[in-house]
C-alpha cells in the first residue's frame, strides 16, 4: 500500500518531537498519582496555545498538577488566588510613583509568567475576571500608557469551584467561551488514593522535579501540529458535532431541541480541531481520526452548551447532551 | 285545565238567617303531592253587609296547607246586594281523591258586628298523585331531571363486546409485530454483507477508485458488525468498536480490526492503496464475514 510520503516523514518528526512530553510525563508521575486525563489535557492546551478551566471539589491536587507541570516544563509559574476584594491592578500590575525622580514606573503583576494558575477564578468580581480573560485573548497587558507583551508560551489554568458553592460569581458565557477546554477533575480511584496517602503522609519535603524541556521544544511541537493532516471527512465531522449542539433536529435529535438553550459557538469548531490535532500529536500520529475528535469533544464542548429549562428540570447536564450528540452524529 | 263548578255550596252549618249563596271553582283537578291548587270563592251577601273568609279548619291541616288567602274583588249591585271574590292557594298532601276542606264565611254589618258565621263544605274533590312517600310533609323540592338509566342486562353485552374487540385487536397487533420481527430476523446480516461485497468487487473491477472502495468496505463492515453482534458501529469510532468486540470475545477479532484500521488509514491519512491490495482486502472481508459466529449472549 502506498503511503503519503509527507505524512510518513511528518510521523517520524512527530515521534522525535514528542519525546519531551514523555520526559515531562515521567517527572509528573513522580509527584502526581492518577489524573492522567487531566495531565493529557494540560499538554494539549500547552501545545495549541489554549487555556483550561478546571473544575472540581477542593483537595484533588489541581494546584499540585499545575505547579509540577510548570516545573517539569521549565516554565515560570504564578499562582494567583482570586478573592472577592481583588482589583485588576492586583493581577496585571500598576504604575508606581517614585519620589526620587518624581516619575511613575510600571510594576508588573503576577500575570507576567508562562503558566498562571488562577485559583478559584469565580470568587473574584467580573472586572478582575475580564482583565485576566483579556490578557488570555490578546497575550498582552496595558499598564498606564504602556503595552507589555506576555511571555510565550502563555497559558492560564483557572480553577473553579462548582457554582453551587457559596460566595462564587458565575463566569459570563462570553468569557467561559475563551477557555479552550473545561476539564472536570474527578476523585482518584481506590488504589490511586491508597498510593497518594502512602506517598504524601510523610514529613519529608516533596520529591524534586527536574526541568526536562528545552525552550524551543514547545515551539517546534507547535510547528508540527500545524502540519498534521485533517481529512475533509474529519473536518465535516467536527462541524457536524458543533452544529448539532445548535440544531440537533438537523441530525435527527428532535428531542434535544428543547434541552438546549444555546449551543456551541464557531470558536468551538476551531478549538475542537486544534485540540484534536494536539491529541493526534500525543498519539504520535500525523493525521486526525474521529477518535481524536471524540476523545476531546466533552472537554471542548461542555462549557459551551447551556442546558435549557427542561434539561435542568430533568437533571440533564451538558455532558449528557454531548453524549447523545456523539451517539447520533454519524462517524465518517 | 278543568274547571269544577259547584252550583251551590251545600250548607253544612249556619248561624243566623240564610243568605244568597256561595260559588266555588278549583283548578286544577289533578295534582302531584305538594303541588298547589287555586280555589276561587264567590260570596253573595245582603245590603250593608261585608263578607270575609277565615283560614282553614285545623282538622284539615295534614292534607291541606293554606299558602295565601286574599280578597280579589268586591262589588255592589243596583238592588243593594253585594258580591265578593276570594282566592285561596292551597298546597295538597296525602294521596288519592281529596275532598276540599270546609271553610268559614263571616258576614258583618256596617258597624263591624258579626251578623252571620257560616261553615261550608264544597262537594269538590282534587285527585293527588302520590309519587313519593304519602307521609311527606314538605313542599316538593325541584329535582334535576334524571338521566334514563340503561339496564345492566343491556350494558353487560356491550362491555363484553368492547373488551372482546380490544383483546382481538391487541392480539392481532402482537401477532403482526412478531411476524415482522421474525421476517426481519430471517435476513442474515452476513448474507447481506456478502452480497454487498460482491457488488463492490465488480465495481472495483469496473474502475472504481480504490480509496472509494475502502470507504464503502468500511461501511459494509460496520453495518455487518452492528447487525450481527448488536453493537453500535455506524456512529462509533474504530477504537470504540475494538473495545466492544473485545468485550464480546469475537472470533477473528484481529482480522476485523486490521480491515477497519486499513480503511481508516485510507480515509483519514490519505493513503492510496492499489487495486490488488483493495481486492485482497475485499477477499479478507468476505472470509471474516463467512467465518463469523453469532456473539455469545
Amino acid at each position: 500500500m502506498q503511503y503519503a510520503v509527507e505524512l510518513e516523514e511528518l510521523g517520524q518528526q512527530i515521534t522525535e518531537a514528542s519525546r519531551f512530553l514523555e520526559k515531562a510525563e515521567e517527572q509528573l508521575s513522580r509527584r502526581i498519582i492518577g489524573q492522567k486525563e487531566v495531565i493529557q489535557r494540560v499538554f494539549i492546551a500547552l501545545l495549541v496555545n489554549g487555556h483550561i478551566l478546571l473544575e472540581g471539589v477542593p483537595g484533588l491536587a489541581k494546584t499540585l498538577i499545575i505547579r509540577t507541570f510548570a516545573a517539569a516544563m521549565n516554565l515560570k509559574f504564578q499562582r494567583i488566588q482570586f478573592t472577592p476584594d481583588m482589583l485588576p491592578a492586583d493581577l496585571i500590575g500598576t504604575m508606581i510613583y517614585n519620589p526620587k525622580d518624581m516619575e511613575f514606573y510600571p510594576r508588573k503583576g503576577p500575570v507576567f509568567a508562562n503558566v498562571i494558575l488562577a485559583d478559584e477564578i469565580n470568587r473574584s468580581p467580573a472586572k478582575v475576571q475580564s482583565a485576566l480573560l483579556e490578557a488570555m485573548q490578546e497575550h498582552q497587558v496595558t499598564i498606564g500608557n504602556q503595552t507589555f507583551p506576555l511571555q510565550e508560551p502563555f497559558m492560564v489554568l483557572a480553577t473553579q469551584n462548582p457554582i453551587e458553592h457559596e460566595g462564587t460569581y458565575l463566569l459570563p458565557e462570553a468569557q467561559v467561551d475563551r477557555f479552550m477546554m473545561k476539564v472536570l477533575v474527578d476523585y482518584p480511584s481506590y488504589d490511586e488514593e491508597l498510593e497518594i496517602m502512602l506517598q504524601s503522609a510523610t514529613t519529608a519535603s516533596d520529591r524534586e522535579i527536574s526541568a526536562v524541556v528545552q525552550p524551543d521544544d514547545i515551539a517546534k511541537a507547535r510547528g508540527l501540529i500545524d502540519r498534521i493532516y485533517v481529512d475533509p471527512r474529519v473536518q465535516r465531522y467536527i462541524v457536524d458535532l458543533v452544529v448539532a449542539t445548535r440544531n440537533p433536529a438537523r441530525f435527527g435529535m428532535e428531542s434535544l431541541e428543547a434541552m438546549i438553550e444555546y449551543g456551541a459557538s464557531p470558536r468551538a469548531s476551531i478549538f475542537l480541531l486544534l485540540a484534536s490535532k494536539a491529541h493526534a500529536f500525543l498519539q504520535k500520529r500525523p493525521y486526525i481520526t474521529p477518535e481524536d475528535v471524540k476523545a476531546i469533544a466533552y472537554d471542548t464542548l461542555r462549557h459551551r452548551i447551556r442546558p435549557g429549562y427542561e434539561a435542568e428540570a430533568d437533571n440533564i447536564r451538558s455532558d449528557d447532551i454531548i453524549r447523545q450528540i456523539l451517539q447520533h452524529v454519524q462517524v465518517p | 285545565m278543568l274547571l269544577l263548578f259547584a252550583p251551590l255550596a251545600q250548607l253544612a252549618a249556619a248561624e243566623g238567617p240564610l243568605y244568597q249563596g256561595v260559588r266555588v271553582t278549583v283548578v286544577p283537578d289533578t295534582v302531584l303531592v305538594g303541588d298547589r291548587i287555586r280555589c276561587v270563592i264567590a260570596v253573595q251577601h245582603g245590603e250593608r253587609e261585608v263578607a270575609s273568609l277565615e283560614g282553614l279548619d285545623p282538622a284539615s291541616r295534614p292534607r291541606f296547607e293554606l299558602i295565601s288567602l286574599q280578597r280579589v274583588s268586591s262589588m255592589l249591585s243596583a238592588s243593594g246586594s253585594g258580591k265578593e271574590r276570594f282566592e285561596l292557594d292551597l298546597a295538597l298532601f296525602g294521596s288519592g281523591r281529596q275532598l276540599l276542606p270546609p271553610f268559614t264565611v263571616i258576614l258583618r254589618d256596617s258597624e263591624g258586628r258579626m251578623t252571620r258565621k257560616v261553615v261550608y263544605s264544597a262537594p269538590i274533590s282534587v285527585f293527588v298523585k302520590a309519587l313519593t312517600d304519602s307521609t311527606m310533609r314538605e313542599l316538593r323540592p325541584i329535582k334535576p331531571q334524571e338521566k334514563p338509566s340503561i339496564p345492566f342486562f343491556l350494558i353487560f353485552p356491550l362491555i363484553v363486546t368492547v373488551f372482546g374487540t380490544a383483546v382481538v385487536v391487541l392480539g392481532l397487533l402482537f401477532l403482526i409485530k412478531r411476524a415482522v420481527r421474525k421476517s426481519a430476523e430471517k435476513v442474515n446480516p452476513g448474507q447481506v454483507a456478502q452480497r454487498k461485497l460482491r457488488k463492490l468487487r465488480s465495481k472495483l473491477t469496473a474502475g472504481m477508485p480504490p480509496p472509494e472502495c475502502y470507504e464503502e468496505l468500511s461501511n459494509i463492515m460496520r453495518s455487518f458488525l452492528e447487525n450481527h453482534y448488536r453493537i453500535r458501529a455506524l456512529e462509533a469510532v474504530t477504537q470504540e468498536i475494538e473495545r466492544d468486540l473485545k468485550k464480546l470475545g469475537v472470533g477473528g477479532f484481529e482480522s476485523i480490526m486490521s480491515l477497519l484500521k486499513q480503511a481508516d488509514l485510507v480515509k483519514f491519512a490519505g493513503r492510496r492503496p492499489d487495486i490488488e491490495e483493495s481486492r485482497n482486502s475485499l477477499q479478507k472481508a468476505e472470509e471474516v464475514i463467512r467465518s463469523a459466529r453469532p456473539a455469545e449472549e
